[in-house]
Parts: structure tokens; C-alpha cells; sequence
């Protein structure tokens, strides 16, 4: 019988790489602070309820299961909505400014392809209680300044705002059917297929070339704010490309604006954006690693009416790259390694103390090989491949180097670093 | 910067080419002979890369290529996360259901469809309501009818002459294929400047 023990898109973290997790982890959550979020937390498990009515997760993507009680919960599948709950629950006041930041797992069953990761690490900010630009423009900095405090210089935004297109669709008619199937060709810039649509559907042709502009508004955003402009058949269409320049402003004004630029294509393929979203691209990697927006109207469902912009980053996805490009911070503390003779025991646990109260790694092993055989077989681990290795036997102080062996005084502090 | 092409290796890759040279790129080493797996042109802006026409929608939502050629019942069959920019309007046909022609498609009762394209042919007969055992088969899928293993096949039509010859005939038009041109979502936006020439090109050349 064969066994294999392997779940399609579940990953185990090697050390190196959670080594590196836990530090851009903390570089991150320490940005975070300093702009004033605190972190918190939400359960691994939420109530099936919460989810169902959501359009944002197709009900398929969810892990189930059922608890003792006979309640259908889920694996969270998204860090927004707990985050949002938890915000509600706590400061029931609407007026209140709220910053709250995170790193979490997030589940989706996917159903294919198999190799796609179903458990996704998230590290993200949420900001509730502030409708300005300047609150978009701070969750789309930290955005930017997430990835360039990690050395990833390649960093770019793609700005878009849900409202041109859904203030142009509402004055119209279409039915439901049919606003979807153009959302899917404007999303997927498919102009081919959305002019052969058009063709079928009765409406005015001064309407049906504005719809096929739609999906080229991407690009230099000084540039697409005019092409708006001349697209705007309506006052909400106008405060669309108002707002969304005065965030490109802010931008410019803390120097940032250079990694934006704009694309109105996107649809609300995440139904609770109601306002502006974005997706950040790091520009040799081929999928969005970061996605973020406006969603005023999600607290809504929790009784407190509260706006909020926020944004997620793929921890693990970012890694990836960080890892491809050398830019991962690597553990390179060194590790003492002290053998012993029976006898000295004592000293040999008294040494390790010593390093390990001055900020060093170390361990105690008894010697029961000869020395030579001790350091091949520590040599051969991948573990222990910078550790320095000591020896304490027939009363001496042993330092081994390239398979040599001196008589040392103490051990000290020499290069921590390997 | 290079831009990549991934191409589906076939008729639509030759056209493909062709398009390119006529679009005034040089690819020296080129020939349909060479073993080579890539080719730069001359000034080194632009690769291609032969692949088989599944992998070709991988490549490009990966970001190995930055655009790819490929037939709309690749992309019908492996959805993938692109921009579908352009309809090439080359490689045109249909994706049919066939069978015999005195045999209707027996709505109502279950029937066994053989195709290359599952999840196509499971799409169009769940929006018809129709109960179907669908048997994924890599080739020659007119056999299937014809030694019994399936009631029908829903495969891609172009002239019918293979159906005729073998007796088949069309049942239902699924929808109508034709070689699509898509590029990466990242590329897109980072590599404008270079790939925006490229699709009005192609566009023009339409």
C-alpha cells in the first residue's frame, strides 16, 4: 500500500523561509504601528451565515464542517469581513477612527486547478471611519511602502474606482444577464466580444462607444483622467474622476504617485468594493500580489454604518519573488555546538549558559563517537552546516576548524555571523 | 525588455509568424524545421516560443509570456486569469455537437458524449438541462460514435468533410472559434510602452 500523506494545496514552510516570514512580518507590523494601526486577531473558524449572503465568495470556495451543535462553520476565507465584524462589535460609535492591522491564514476550496495554494497567508490594514482621500491615499502608501521595505523596488498599483462603470450602467437598463456578461468582457479588456455584444443589444451608439472605451482607460493617470472626463454622462460619473484625482494628488504630495497608475476596468469581482480598489503588481511576477479598496457599505450588515479602505498582501506569493531575487532575509546566526565528556558535564552546561546569556546559540551534546566522527555526521546536516563546533574532553577546551582540533581558552564571541 | 510570444504550435502559429515577419520583425534562426525552442528577432525585442495549445493560456496568466496566440476553445476549455484583447479572426471553425444525423440529441433521457473538451461539453448541456456522461477523449473522437463508445462527440467543425466522411453530421452549434490574441494582466500595464505597438499592429493588420 502506498501512502501518501500530501493534501493538493497545502504547503509545509521550510525554516529558512519562516525565518524570513516571521522577520518581514515584523518589519511590516512595525510600519503599521508607526503609522498608528494596531494589531488583532479573529478566530480560524467563522459562522457559515456570515458568508452565504456574501456575493464576494462563490459558497463552493468555502471549507465546511459542522460542529457539535449541528452549525455549519467555515474556514475563514477572507480576513476583511471578520475584521470589519470584530470593528463593529467593539466600537459601536460610527464616528470613530479605527486602524486595525493583521497577518492571518485564509482558506478557499478551490476546486481546480489542484496546484493552486488553498491556504493563503495575509498581512493587510484595515482603516475604518475616514471617507477622505487622504485615507486612501495612506492604505494605497502603505500598500507601495510594504513592498519597498522589503527591497522590492519593482512595485506598481493599478488604481481603479467600481463607480465609473456601475454610474454609467445604472442609467442604462440593462438587465442583470446582460450587465454581467459586459462586466466579464471589460474585466478581461475582451473590446472583440463586447462590440460583437453591443451589436445585439438596443441601445444608442453614442452609448455603446463610450462602453467600448471602457476597457482601454488604463495607464498614465493624467492621461486617463481626460479620457474620463470626456466619458461622464452623468454627476456620479463626474465625482468618480474627482475623487480619484484628488487621491492621485495625495499621492503626488508624499511622493508616491510614481508607482500608480490607473485602471477603470476592474468591475467589483469582490462585491463589497464600492468605491475605489486596487491590485499591486510587482513587475517581473506575473499575479497580482496585493488587493485592497474602499468598502463603505460592508459594516452596514454588521448595524454600524462605517466607511473603510484597506488592503491584503500575499505574504507567501511576495516570498516567492523575494526568494528568486535574493532579497530574503536569511538566518545567519551562528550555532555553538558543545560535545562533552561524561566527566565534564558541568562545565560543558555551564558554557552553554554562559553563550546563551550573551545572545548566542547554543547546544550540548555528549560525545559518544570519536571527534571526527561527531563533526562529519553534524557536517552532513543541513541544520548544523555553520555551526561551530566545540569539543570538551580529557579536561581541554577543543575548537574544531576544516577538521583540524586547537585548544582554546574560552569560546568567545568571535563572528556570530556564519 | 523582450517581449515574449507564446505561440500554439499548428496552423495558427504559422500565421502567427507570418503576422510577426509581416509586422517587420527578422527571426533568422527561424525555419519550421529548426529544433530550437526559442527565437529572438534581430534587434532582440521580440521572443517566440512553440508550445502545445493548452500550455499557452498558462504560460501568459504566469507571466512566462507576455502575450500568447491561442484558440478560443483553449481558453473556453482552461480558463485562465488574461486579457483577451484581440479576436485574430484566424484559425476560424465551430464547436458542435455530432452525431448521426437520424439520431437526434435525445433531450430527456441520459445520452454518452466522447470529446476533447469536458468542460465545455458540461457546460453546454447542463445550460440545456440535458443528462449527459461525458468521456474525455485526446483523439480522433469521430470514432467514438462509430464503435459505440458515445452517442455523440462535441468537437470543433471546420469544413464538416472528416464528420461527412464518417457519416456524422451536426447536431447543435456550441459557438464559434477563432485564434485569440491574450496577454499577461501584469505585463499589460508594465510593459505599455512595448506592447501597446505590438496590438495595434496586429490590429491593423485584421
Amino acid at each position: 500500500m502506498l501512502f501518501n500523506y500530501t493534501i493538493d494545496g497545502f504547503e509545509n514552510i521550510q525554516h529558512q523561509d519562516y525565518f524570513a516570514l516571521q522577520q518581514i512580518n515584523h518589519k511590516l507590523m512595525s510600519l503599521y504601528r508607526s503609522f498608528g494601526y494596531h494589531q488583532i486577531s479573529t478566530p480560524t473558524f467563522e459562522t457559515y451565515d456570515l458568508y452565504v449572503n456574501e456575493d464576494s465568495i462563490p459558497s463552493d470556495d468555502l471549507f465546511k464542517l459542522v460542529n457539535h451543535q449541528g452549525k455549519v462553520l467555515v474556514l475563514k476565507p477572507d480576513a476583511t469581513l471578520p475584521v470589519t465584524r470584530m470593528a463593529a462589535m467593539n466600537h459601536p460609535n460610527s464616528q470613530d477612527v479605527i486602524k486595525f492591522s493583521y497577518e492571518t491564514n485564509i482558506y478557499r476550496n478551490f476546486s481546480s486547478p489542484e496546484i493552486i495554494k488553498k491556504e493563503i497567508t495575509q498581512i493587510g490594514i484595515e482603516y475604518f471611519g475616514n471617507n477622505s482621500p487622504e485615507c486612501d491615499g495612506e492604505v494605497i502608501a502603505l500598500a507601495i511602502r510594504s513592498l519597498l521595505e522589503n527591497g522590492i523596488n519593482d512595485v506598481h498599483i493599478d488604481l481603479g474606482h467600481v463607480g465609473f462603470i456601475n454610474f454609467l450602467f445604472d442609467d442604462l437598463a440593462f438587465s442583470d444577464k446582460e450587465k454581467a456578461t459586459l462586466f466579464k468582457y471589460i474585466e478581461n479588456k475582451n473590446i472583440g466580444d463586447i462590440a460583437d455584444y453591443l451589436e445585439k443589444l438596443a441601445l444608442p451608439d453614442d452609448k455603446k462607444a463610450i462602453i467600448l472605451k471602457l476597457p482601454l482607460l488604463y495607464g498614465e493617470p493624467k492621461t486617463v483622467l481626460k479620457q474620463m472626463e470626456a466619458l461622464c454622462i452623468n454627476d456620479k460619473m463626474h465625482q468618480v474622476v474627482e475623487k480619484i484625482s484628488e487621491i492621485y494628488a495625495h499621492l503626488e504630495i508624499i511622493g508616491l504617485a510614481d508607482y500608480v497608475s490607473f485602471d477603470l476596468g476592474f468591475t467589483n469581482q469582490m462585491n463589497y468594493y464600492s468605491d475605489i480598489n486596487f491590485k499591486g503588481y510587482i513587475n517581473s511576477c506575473g499575479e497580482p500580489v496585493i488587493s485592497g479598496g474602499r468598502y463603505n457599505h460592508l459594516s452596514e450588515k454588521f448595524g454600524i454604518p462605517r466607511p473603510a479602505c484597506g488592503f491584503a498582501i500575499d505574504l507567501l506569493k511576495v516570498i516567492d519573488y523575494m526568494e528568486q531575487h535574493q532579497l530574503l532575509p536569511r538566518d545567519d546566526q551562528r550555532i555553538h555546538v558543545i560535545f562533552y565528556e561524561k566527566p565534564q558535564k558541568t562545565d560543558a552546561y555551564k558554557i552553554a549558559e554562559q553563550l546563551r546569556s550573551r545572545g548566542s546559540i547554543a547546544e550540548v551534546f555528549l560525545l559518544n563517537e570519536t571527534k571526527e566522527s561527531q563533526v562529519s555526521s553534524f557536517q552532513a546536516n543541513a541544520l548544523y552546516k555553520n555551526a561551530a563546533l566545540y569539543f570538551l574532553a580529557g579536561g581541554k577546551l577543543l575548537s574544531e576548524h576544516n577538521g583540524k582540533f586547537s585548544e582554546i581558552k574560552a569560546i568567545d564571541a568571535e563572528c556570530e555571523v556564519a | 525588455m523582450v517581449i515574449r510570444f507564446a505561440l500554439a504550435k499548428g496552423r495558427v502559429a504559422k500565421k502567427a509568424i507570418e503576422l510577426l515577419i509581416d509586422l517587420g520583425y527578422i527571426f533568422e534562426d527561424y525555419s519550421e524545421k529548426s529544433r530550437k525552442l526559442i527565437f529572438t528577432d534581430t534587434t532582440g525585442t521580440i521572443e517566440f516560443f512553440l508550445v502545445k495549445s493548452p500550455d499557452v493560456p498558462t504560460y501568459v496568466e504566469k507571466g512566462a509570456a507576455d502575450i500568447g496566440i491561442v484558440g478560443k476553445d483553449v481558453l473556453l476549455e482552461h480558463p485562465a486569469q488574461v486579457y483577451e484583447m484581440l479576436n485574430l479572426n484566424i484559425g476560424k471553425c465551430k464547436m458542435c455537437v455530432a452525431g448521426f444525423e437520424n439520431h437526434p440529441i435525445p433531450y430527456g433521457k441520459k445520452m454518452v458524449v466522447g470529446t476533447k473538451y469536458p468542460v465545455i461539453a458540461k457546460d453546454y448541456f447542463h445550460t440545456k438541462n440535458q443528462l449527459v456522461d461525458i468521456i474525455k477523449i485526446n483523439g480522433s473522437v469521430e470514432l467514438a460514435p462509430l464503435i459505440g463508445l458515445a452517442d455523440c462527440i462535441v468537437d470543433i467543425v471546420e469544413s464538416g468533410s472528416t464528420l461527412k466522411e464518417n457519416g456524422l453530421s451536426v447536431l447543435a452549434e456550441i459557438c464559434e472559434i477563432s485564434s485569440r490574441l491574450i496577454v499577461n494582466q501584469v505585463s499589460l500595464k508594465t510593459k505599455r510602452e512595448m506592447i501597446d505597438p505590438i496590438i495595434k499592429a496586429f490590429e491593423n493588420q485584421l
